[in-house]
């Protein structure tokens, strides 16, 4: 299975939402990184076929998923940013719902249903209304519906949001287990989601590809320009000013505090190199933005 | 059908869905039905400066005048007129009052508009001729109605050609003698309750079907449902569908409520007789039940094709507010701009669901059409609902194609 962009582009009056991007995507985990604003939901929209794009072609399997129609919203799974709920509608209510919007078979549907809400630790709330849900929960029903028809192209936008630490890791082994001869496309911009669980990753900034490669590849580009500096407590502002700094800790009595730099030039004499993590690459190039 | 058995759950599980319909039901059946036949419309009169003023026996009232009715026989002839009159001063001589809502007011009907030289203008009040005229001039009542009818036609410029022959043929079919009974409860129900429910209905189905289509938007979920496999073109059918049967059901629970409410108040009484007892010069030949059969039907199809338009409405648009704008303004828009427009254009937006009135029967209206005219009744029942069908392709091609642009 192949999933290939071929100079995809959307325009929204002047303004250049996704700007000529190409990729060809095989099975694995994509993990799609940028700044808010970088184009990521207008190029999985597109993805999705339910945006058109001004230019360029989304292909799937060599056929354009826009002429695909229904072939190809049977094979997708789509978890959309901020997304929606029925509140009058129970979690299985809801499910049950997207089922028959995906034309699953009221049998197997149901048995899908109470699979993934075991899944995704919803079973005992299945019976309550979803305007009862916490935002986590919300979002672990939002998963389950992508996961219904077993797609074999899923794409989640933010799929993280809004759930906590435990939540957060259940769901990327999840779908690091789910993912298999399929291809999962995940966007986001806290970056230790996509370092655990994406085999590869592509960084958007100005509706553009600026980087693509997994994770070891990607970090490599950023070692020698990350910096760890001890400086008095009091100077910590104006070294922030004046690089992008990753993180400080304080040292000792809290004195001294110890500064995570990311920049191209040794930004101290006594300034040390250490280890990069794609932390440290998006923050090298986003760092003005974040 | 499980996807319109879904959506239809999810219309009525709306909490907003339930306040409409009470309030409608409140509105319609009990203030428009068991509260007016009960208290302020047939309650005897307490306080002539508010109808919240009578008193609460609606019920002994109206078997009262249906007593008072059926006590002169079987038909109306030019003897039961006369007796009637004469029954009339000589209660006036002994101050009994004959209330409006009974059977004094056909006798001031046939009298104004079928004896006018009868009128006395130098009586204190002209128009209550049944107070003073002589009862042995009464004759003549059928013959007199035909008159009244060819001169109606003929001041409305309708009397001659095709159009007057057309409507002097519908009147010949008018039964004569006319039978006899209390039509009181038939013109509050088939002259005022019934008319106004359809635009009483307009409301609220505004309300309730506005958001199905830009809902979505506004709730942020079309982005999902596009996704779907079924998602466009069946999630709209089933949505129109869910829309349509909603419209349905609120007029049934409309339409039960007020037919049991007149049931228990007015019974079957007067069932037969013709609307002409309600509204002497109309020409159309239909019993009080035809004409409340087709006034239901004319609500009925009118909310189907209101719902039409609505639905369409809202899948042009992404937001709830214009969506309910827009279809309050295709309601009561042209109600509002009428007066200001030329009759011909008038004529033309009655043709919109729920705009005209069921109380075209009552009516000689027509419409000329290819040469051809049509009497306004046929044309007000079938059009709007031909206009909401047409609506529903367009609504759902829409929906499938919104989020593409």
């Amino acid at each position: 299975m192949e999933l290939s962009i071929d100079r995809l582009t959307k325009h929204y009056g002047k303004k250049i939402a996704v700007d000529c991007v190409s990729a060809t995507l095989t099975p694995g985990v994509y993990g799609l990184l940028g700044a808010n604003g970088a184009g990521k939901t207008t190029l999985m929209r597109m993805l999705c076929a339910i945006l058109e794009p001004t230019s360029g072609e989304v292909r799937l399997d060599g056929k354009e998923i826009a002429a695909m129609g229904e072939n190809y919203r049977d094979v997708l799974g789509y978890l959309p940013q901020d997304f929606g709920f029925y509140p009058t509608y129970t979690a299985a209510e809801f499910l049950s719902y997207i089922a028959t919007l995906k034309g699953l078979p009221r049998d197997m549907a149901q048995r899908r249903i109470r699979e993934l809400l075991g899944t995704v630790g919803l079973l005992g709330a299945a019976k309550k209304k979803l305007r009862t849900f916490s935002g986590g929960m919300k979002q672990r029903v939002g998963i389950a519906q992508a996961l219904l028809n077993d797609p074999q192209v899923l794409i989640l936008d933010e799929p993280t949001a809004g759930l906590d630490p435990k939540e957060r890791v259940h769901l990327r082994n999840l779908l690091a287990d789910y993912a298999g001869e399929r291809i999962v496309i995940l966007s986001t911009h806290i970056v230790s989601d996509v370092e655990a669980i994406a085999d590869q990753v592509l960084v958007m900034k100005n509706g553009r590809f600026l980087l693509r490669g997994t994770v070891p590849e990607l970090v490599r580009q950023a070692n020698g320009k990350v910096w760890e500096l001890t400086v008095p407590a009091a100077q910590a502002r104006a070294w922030e000013s004046r690089f992008t700094v990753a993180n400080f800790r304080h040292e000792g009595e809290g004195d001294y505090v110890v500064l995570r730099i990311v920049s191209d030039e040794r930004p101290a004499e006594q300034a040390v190199p250490c280890r990069a993590t794609m932390e440290d690459l998006y923050l090298y190039h986003f760092g003005e933005e974040a | 059908m499980e996807l319109f058995r879904l959506e239809h759950k999810k219309l009525w599980r709306k909490a907003s869905v339930r306040v409409c319909v009470l309030l409608c039901f409140a509105y319609v059946v009990i203030f428009g039905g068991v509260l007016s036949y009960q208290w302020f419309e047939f309650g005897s009169t307490n306080d002539v400066t508010s109808a919240f003023g009578n008193n609460f026996d609606g019920p002994a009232m109206i078997r009262s005048y249906q007593a008072q009715a059926a006590s002169y026989g079987e038909y109306l002839t030019d003897e039961v007129l006369q007796q009637m009159v004469r029954d009339i001063q000589a209660d006036n001589a002994r101050g009994v009052y004959w209330e409006n809502k009974s059977c004094r007011s056909l006798v001031n009907s046939c009298l104004s508009q079928l004896y006018p030289e009868l009128e006395d203008p130098d009586s204190a009040y002209p128009i209550l001729m049944e107070y003073y005229v002589d009862s042995g001039g009464l004759t003549g009542l059928y013959a007199r109605r035909q008159a009244a009818v060819e001169e109606f036609l003929h001041l409305q410029g309708q009397g001659a050609g095709e159009e007057g022959a057309m409507l002097l043929a519908m009147n010949e079919k008018v039964e004569e003698p006319f039978p006899m009974g209390w039509t009181g409860g038939w013109q509050n129900l088939l002259g005022g309750a019934l008319p106004d429910m359809g635009m009483i209905m307009a409301l609220f189905l505004a309300i309730v079907l506005s958001p199905t289509f830009s809902g979505e938007w506004h709730s942020n979920t079309a982005p999902l449902l596009l996704t779907m496999d079924r998602g466009w073109r069946h999630l709209a059918l089933a949505k129109v569908l869910s829309g349509l049967a909603f419209a349905a059901e609120l007029f049934g629970l409309l339409a039960v409520g007020g037919v049991a409410a007149q049931l228990v108040y007015l019974g079957t009484d007067g069932w037969d007789m013709p609307i002409q007892t309600i509204k002497l010069l109309a020409v159309a030949p239909m019993n009080m039940l035809q004409a409340e059969i087709y006034e239901y039907a004319f609500t009925l199809l009118g909310v189907i094709g209101f719902a039409g338009v609505v639905l369409l409405l809202s899948a042009q648009v992404k937001s709830n507010v214009l969506a309910l704008l827009l279809s309050l303004a295709v309601a009561y828009g042209p109600m509002m701009i009428a007066q200001y427009l030329p009759y011909g254009l008038q004529k033309a937006l009655d043709l919109l669901p729920l705009v005209g009135s069921s109380a075209d029967i009552f009516r000689t209206n027509t419409f000329h059409i290819f040469g051809k005219y049509i009497w306004s009744p046929y044309l007000l029942i079938i059009v709007p609902v031909l206009i909401g069908l047409v609506c529903i392709p367009f609504a759902i091609m829409k929906w499938s194609r919104r989020q593409r642009a």
